[in-house]
């Protein structure tokens, strides 16, 4: 890696001014993508802000019908909280799916949702709930936040906070990770909430994004076989050396359908 | 426990990268960023002026110093008088770059993060050439030349085996003819243990001494000094635990003579560590082997003849590593059949890739799945059962020892009592009970088999020696020149003294490649070679060492040597009331004996069995038992062979369920350069293995042995593809070739389901 400060931020309101003050800098929460790509040198921060143990973005209450997860949280913490457990199981579920027990001990919920990566497991659970991304300036919800391949609503210098989940009536999580990184080569969310079926797709395109066909089809019948017909076109989704579009459409439905057994 | 296990487990290895020399400096490779590449300038000047900087190498330093003749060991006779054409290969590339990755400067510096900083101050100006990755594109008329009039055609070198007009005119008479085009995976290695190297140069004898992850001096030493012309005597080493090997850490890298002009010229030692990211376009690759095969059978489904025709391909240079490619293909090409005819067809094939080597089997795996995929695919032609065929067409026993067609003779296998053993064992019976199960599940099981041999021992060295020295305390050191790189040496053969001596465990010491004991002949540890080699020796140095220990206590106890009794590290004698302990005899010095022996190949055989479970919907197979049979010859340590079983059976496992090198057809560049996209086998892939040992006790060494290091990869590539494409057989699949990821099985059930419903 290149030569770089490194600088633990004692509060989020420092952590905030120097990244306002130093246009090259970067957050470092977990750091499990931003450790490897400075190892890699494909990335010259000029300082490194860890936030990573601040206590005022960590923590997991439920209140009034929502949970809400402070962004330095680690996976294993969601993935073994009571409260989680409690109020949406399928979270739970899906934090223990992440990566290996290193990762899960290391990444947090804020730098997984903040990088968005298009096979990352968070983003299906943010967007299938329609959780709320809360910054250090203003609250996002899910349906504006995620804009594509590692793009998002967040401004420079922005800091996620908090998310906050509504807690639905049922949701579940199906996922099929790709053999090589653990990623999801195809992860399906979906969530029976206030509002109707939401249905969330990671892994598969080249962002996370809301399968909306399946949405509708499921809210006039919530059955597998209602997902048969609904409408998904391959040629939006992702190709590489490791999956056709073709493959990776047919892994939204049967992961769809396999999530929606589980409800 | 092993012996070494409670070091290994509390971190008390020490790796190369551990080492460290006083007032070392830090060199840092400049590779390649394109496949293939003219090199019209290297600038190293902002480099050279780099804070911490003290010296940048290129290409011409290598060429000045004379380094450029690579060693290899390609030496098979040509067809038609033709001899290997082996390019120079300068330890830093000077004119062209040929593989992504390959090195052509050295920036050398006072810490390792000045040297990275520096390397990327190197300005090289290239003239791009267009690249070939494909061997069989290689071959083919007006491909791009790597070589150019040094090996025409990108053709290495083309050599065969065999009886062509004896094959030609069974296929003539043959009721059936069974054909496959079958690909053996370019693979990466990937030893826990990133490569390093450190080296010191000694100005007043001219020697240069070396800590680097090694699979044993011997060999090293010898392609080093062919490489650099430095004599093998000023080539020292100092060595400790190694991470993994798998033939990759045998060959001398080009990075190794590079860091010598680097401390030579620097007065410095330099040292040198990899990153993964670096390892996989660097250390040599293993496979990438593409064969078209067919076996003719007559009307009672008894063999006739078999045929390939092998494309080897080698990567950019020939490797010293890559003879296996083709002498382990054609000892082992009839495997464990009767096959009359056989006739093989080998082109060694340059491409703009990372070298070729040997990896764990070397040829061994590849030359058995060919064989066993082309049996399996015969008997699902003929509808005959796949465990019948083999019957039908084994080596039977009375036929040992069996002169192959190939001109290499097997030791005695009891194939037929291996294969009822392994039926068993597997409940082959009721598979189509569990069939109809899984089928009910909607899944689609299969059944895949795998019986094997392979040769295992010899080697290049003239023989092997091994000295043991006695101490004051009966302490016995073990000396050889094999060494582990995660093989068990200190337990397999202590084990194999102590049983001899009739002493604890305890008492003795395995000291591998140690530079006070350089001088001592034997092979590097590869090929399953050590326990046959070095442990016979072991044995009989250990005979040697009580009956010298006689001839002293004899003195002592004032008797003749032979009245005098040795048992349990004490020699007694019914003349004397004395008794001398084994220590008290080096009382006044250590006593030390030096015993040699020369073993040729013992053939380790085993029958694997494999049921596999596929999800159609995803492609995700599961393997959902796998059981095996293994003649590995006398055992000396249960844990460690079946800990060598298990790792060669998941290895296979990788390579046949998702690793896979993958190269960018049109520049070159690896497309799985990391573990996000190289899919490196984990361990809940295969759950359980239900390992049983059938040992027939070898005669070719004294203790029984037959080496068995890769007898588990060797009988598990083969095993799980024929498992997966008898899962996929009911609806019609063509061969599919590794690695067999969910996305190409359900490609494959896919367009095969709306195939069949039109």
């Amino acid at each position: 890696m290149y030569a770089t400060h490194y600088v633990k931020a004692k509060s989020l309101a420092e952590a905030a001014k120097l990244v306002a003050s130093n246009p090259e800098a970067k957050v470092l929460a977990g750091g499990m993508t931003l450790v490897p790509t400075l190892k890699q040198r494909l990335a010259k921060p000029s300082h490194l802000v860890d936030i990573g143990a601040l206590a005022e973005l960590r923590g997991i209450t439920a209140k009034g019908g929502s949970v809400t997860i402070g962004a330095a949280t680690k996976h294993h913490e969601v993935a073994t909280s009571a409260v989680v457990k409690k109020a949406i199981p399928a979270l739970a579920y899906l934090a223990g799916l992440i990566g290996d027990p290193q990762v899960r001990n290391l990444g947090t919920i804020g730098g997984s949702v903040a990088n968005n990566d298009p096979a990352a497991d968070y983003p299906a659970a943010v967007l299938g709930l329609g959780a709320t991304v809360v910054t250090n300036k203003r609250r996002i919800a899910a349906d504006d936040y995620f804009q594509g391949l590692f793009t998002t609503a967040l401004e420079e210098g922005e800091i996620i906070t908090q998310l906050v989940f509504p807690v639905p009536k049922r949701a579940a999580y199906a996922k099929f990770p790709h053999p090589a990184s653990g990623y999801a080569m195809t992860g399906v969310f979906v969530a029976q909430t206030a509002d109707g079926i939401r249905v969330a797709v990671t892994g598969a395109g080249p962002g996370v994004f809301r399968w909306k066909a399946a949405e509708s089809a499921l809210g006039k019948s919530p059955k597998a076989a209602a997902l048969e017909g609904a409408k998904l076109d391959a040629s939006e989704m992702n190709e590489d050396i490791h999956a056709t579009r073709e493959y990776r459409a047919n892994l939204v439905r049967v992961m769809a359908k396999r999530a929606l057994a589980k409800l | 426990m092993r012996v070494e296990d409670a070091r290994l487990v509390t971190g008390g290895g020490k790796f190369a990268a551990d080492w460290n020399e006083p007032g070392q400096l830090y060199g840092q490779f400049v590779r390649s960023d394109r496949a293939h590449a003219e090199i019209v300038s290297v600038d190293t000047g902002a480099a050279r002026r780099h804070a911490g900087v003290k010296a940048v190498f290129t290409g011409a330093d290598a060429v000045r110093a004379g380094y450029v003749k690579a060693p290899h060991g390609l030496n098979f006779p040509g067809v038609n008088g033709m001899q290997t054409r082996a390019p120079d290969r300068p330890v830093l590339a000077n004119g062209k770059v040929r593989f992504v990755g390959e090195a052509l400067a050295l920036v050398v510096a006072d810490s390792p993060a000045a040297a990275a900083d520096a390397a990327e101050l190197v300005a090289i100006v290239y003239r791009d050439l267009p690249a070939v990755v494909s061997p069989e594109g290689a071959l083919g008329k007006g491909a791009p030349q790597l070589h150019e009039g040094v090996v025409p055609g990108n053709l290495a070198l083309e050599t065969e085996a065999g009886d062509a007009a004896a094959v030609e005119a069974a296929f003539a008479r043959a009721a059936h003819i069974t054909r496959l085009k079958l690909e053996v995976s370019r693979v990466a290695p990937n030893p826990m243990e990133p490569r390093a190297c450190l080296v010191r140069h000694d100005p007043a004898d001219g020697s240069y001494l070396f800590h680097v992850c090694s699979q044993g001096i011997t060999t090293l030493r010898k392609q080093i000094s062919t490489y650099t012309a430095v004599p093998e005597d000023k080539i020292r080493f100092e060595l400790g635990d190694v991470g993994g090997g798998f033939g990759q850490r045998t060959p001398a890298y080009p990075e190794y003579c590079a860091l010598m002009i680097a401390a030579k010229e620097t007065g410095r030692p330099v040292k040198w560590v990899s990153t993964r990211s670096e390892g996989f376009v660097s250390d040599t690759h293993g496979r990438a082997n593409i064969i078209d095969g067919a076996l003719a059978l007559d009307r009672e489904g008894r063999f006739l003849a078999m045929r390939l025709d092998w494309v080897n391909d080698m990567g950019a240079y020939v490797s010293p590593g890559s003879p296996g490619h083709i002498r382990n293909t054609t000892t082992c090409m009839t495997g464990v059949y009767r096959i009359p005819a056989l006739y093989a067809h080998y082109r060694v094939v340059l491409t703009n890739t990372t070298p070729v080597s040997s990896y764990r089997g070397a040829g061994r795996p590849d030359i058995a799945y060919v064989v066993e995929r082309l049996v399996s695919q015969a008997a699902a032609e003929l509808d005959i059962d796949a465990a019948e065929l083999r019957r039908r067409n084994f080596i039977p026993p009375e036929a040992f020892p069996y002169k192959t067609p190939t001109g290499s003779t097997y030791e005695y296998a009891d194939l037929p009592g291996l294969l009822d053993e392994a039926l068993r064992h597997a409940d082959w019976k009721g598979f189509e009970k569990r069939r109809a199960l899984s089928k009910k599940r909607g899944r689609l099981r299969g059944l895949g088999i795998s019986t094997v041999i392979e040769n295992t021992g010899a080697g290049q060295a003239p023989k092997d020696e091994v000295e043991l020295e006695l101490d004051a305390h009966g302490t016995v050191a073990v000396y050889t020149v094999s060494k582990a790189q995660g093989h068990s040496h200190e337990t397999t053969l202590a084990m194999i003294v102590s049983d001899a001596l009739e002493v604890p465990l305890e008492s003795i010491e395995v000291r591998q490649c140690a530079p006070e004991r350089a001088h001592l002949i034997g092979g590097h540890t590869g090929g399953s070679r050590t326990t046959v080699g070095a442990g016979s020796v072991c044995h009989l140095a250990a005979l040697k060492l009580v009956e010298q220990g006689r001839a002293l206590a004899a003195l002592e106890l004032g008797v003749e040597p032979s009245q005098v009794e040795y048992a349990k590290g004490v020699f007694r004698s019914s003349e004397s009331r004395r008794s001398i302990r084994l220590g008290e005899l080096a009382r006044k010095g250590s006593v030390s004996v030096v015993a040699e022996g020369k073993f040729g190949s013992t053939f380790p055989n085993g029958c694997h069995i494999v049921e596999v479970d596929i999800d159609p919907e995803t492609g995700a197979t599961e393997i959902a038992s796998y059981s095996t049979v293994d003649d590995c010859g006398k055992v000396i340590n249960h844990t460690v062979v079946e800990g060598q079983l298990h790792g060669g059976i998941v290895q296979g496992a990788g390579q046949i369920f998702g690793e896979h090198i993958v190269y960018d057809p049109d520049t070159g560049q690896t497309l799985t350069g990391s573990f996000m996209d190289y899919c490196m086998p984990r361990a809940g892939m295969l759950r359980e293995i239900r390992a049983e040992e059938r040992p027939t006790p070898s005669k070719v060494s004294p203790l029984g042995v037959k080496g068995m290091g890769e007898s588990g990869c060797t009988a598990s590539l083969p095993a799980l593809a024929n498992a997966v494409m008898d899962a996929l057989r009911p609806i019609a699949v063509p061969h599919l070739d590794m690695p067999l990821t969910p996305a190409k099985l359900w490609n494959a059930v896919h367009a095969a389901r709306k195939g069949g419903s039109h």
